[in-house]
C-alpha cells in the first residue's frame, strides 16, 4: 500500500504525460489555500492595530 | 429553550475566545493530515487502468467540490438561524463563509476543467454538474458583492439571508445532475449509502484528503469569521479590551 508508485523522481514529476495537469492542480490549491491564510492574517493584523490605536 | 442555549453560547465574544483555544490544534492536525493523504496519494497509490496517472487529480478535485457545496448548506444553516433567532453571530458567519466557498468552488471548477483534458479531451462541457457547480461560484461572488453594495450591515445581513436560503435549491441540483441527466461527469465514487466504487488502496488517501482539506477549510472560516467580529463589533468595549 505505501510502495512508492514511480522508478524515479523524474518519472512521479512527468508522470507518463500527465504531470503537467496534476502538478499545476497542486500548485493551484496550494497557491489558493496559502494566499487566502496569509490574506486574512494579514487583515487580521491590519485591522487589530487600527482598534489598539488611541482616539 | 433554544433560543436562551444558542444566545448564551453564540455571543461574538464567547465565539472569539473559542476560536483562539482550538485554532491551533485544528490547523496543526488538518495539516499533517492533508499533507500525509496528499502525498500518499499522489505518489504512492497505483496508476488507475482507465485514465492513468491525471486520476490523481481526485485527491485535489474531490476535497474541493465536496467543500464547495459543504459550505453554502453551512450558509443556509446559518442564514435560518439568524433569521429565526437572530443570532448576530450567524449573520457574520455567512458572510465570512462565502469568499472561502467561492474559493474553494473555484478550485472545484479549475481542477475539473484541467482533469477533462486528458480524461475527456475537452476542457469545458455544458453538462448538468459543472454547469450548476458554476452557477454555484456565480453565487457566491454575487453574495460577496450584494453584502459589499449595502452600507447598512443589517439590512444587507437579512437580504443576503433571504437570498442563500433560496439559492440553497442549487445543492441537490448540483448533487443529482449526474443521476438526473446524461452527463460527461461522473456518478460520485464514494456516497453514505452505498458501497464505494474505487479501491480502497484509492480510498483511504481520499478520504484523508477530504478530511484534512476540510480542517483547513474550518480554519480559514474561523480566521474569515474572527475578521468579521471585529469589523462588525469595533465599537464595542470588550472588543477593545480583547485587541
Amino acid at each position: 500500500m505505501f510502495n512508492f508508485a514511480f522508478n524515479s523522481l523524474h518519472e512521479a514529476i512527468y508522470m507518463n504525460g500527465h504531470g503537467l495537469y496534476v502538478w499545476s492542480v497542486v500548485i493551484l490549491v496550494f497557491v489558493s489555500l496559502l494566499g487566502f491564510f496569509i490574506g486574512y492574517t494579514i487583515k487580521i493584523k491590519k485591522i487589530k492595530d487600527k482598534l489598539n490605536e488611541p482616539n | 429553550m433554544i433560543k436562551k442555549f444558542i444566545h448564551q453560547f453564540a455571543s461574538p465574544k464567547t465565539y472569539l475566545y473559542q476560536v483562539d483555544r482550538f485554532y491551533s490544534y485544528i490547523f496543526l492536525i488538518s495539516l499533517i493530515t492533508y499533507t500525509i493523504s496528499i502525498t500518499w496519494g499522489l505518489l504512492y497509490t497505483p496508476e488507475d487502468f482507465v485514465q492513468g496517472n491525471s486520476y490523481r487529480i481526485i485527491y485535489l478535485h474531490v476535497p474541493a467540490s465536496f467543500l464547495s457545496q459543504s459550505l453554502y448548506i453551512a450558509m443556509a444553516i446559518s442564514s435560518v438561524t439568524y433569521l429565526i433567532w437572530r443570532v448576530k453571530l450567524a449573520a457574520y458567519l455567512v458572510i465570512a463563509i462565502a469568499p472561502i466557498g467561492a474559493m474553494t468552488t473555484f478550485i472545484a471548477l479549475i481542477s475539473g476543467s484541467i482533469w477533462g483534458i486528458p480524461t475527456w479531451g475537452t476542457w469545458w462541457q455544458w453538462d448538468a454538474r459543472i454547469t450548476s457547480t458554476l452557477i454555484l461560484f456565480i453565487m457566491y461572488l454575487g453574495l460577496i458583492s450584494l453584502h459589499n453594495s449595502f452600507s447598512n450591515h443589517e439590512k444587507a445581513d437579512k437580504l443576503l439571508s433571504w437570498l442563500v436560503i433560496v439559492g440553497a435549491i442549487n445543492i441537490p441540483i448540483i448533487k443529482k445532475s449526474v443521476d438526473w441527466w446524461s452527463t460527461l461527469h461522473q456518478s460520485a465514487s464514494i456516497t453514505l449509502t452505498d458501497k464505494p466504487s474505487i479501491d480502497p488502496v484509492m480510498l483511504y488517501p481520499l478520504i484523508g484528503s477530504i478530511t484534512g482539506f476540510f480542517g483547513l477549510v474550518i480554519c480559514l472560516v474561523l480566521l474569515s469569521s474572527k475578521y468579521q467580529i471585529f469589523i462588525r463589533e469595533k465599537n464595542k468595549s470588550w472588543v477593545k479590551d480583547y485587541v
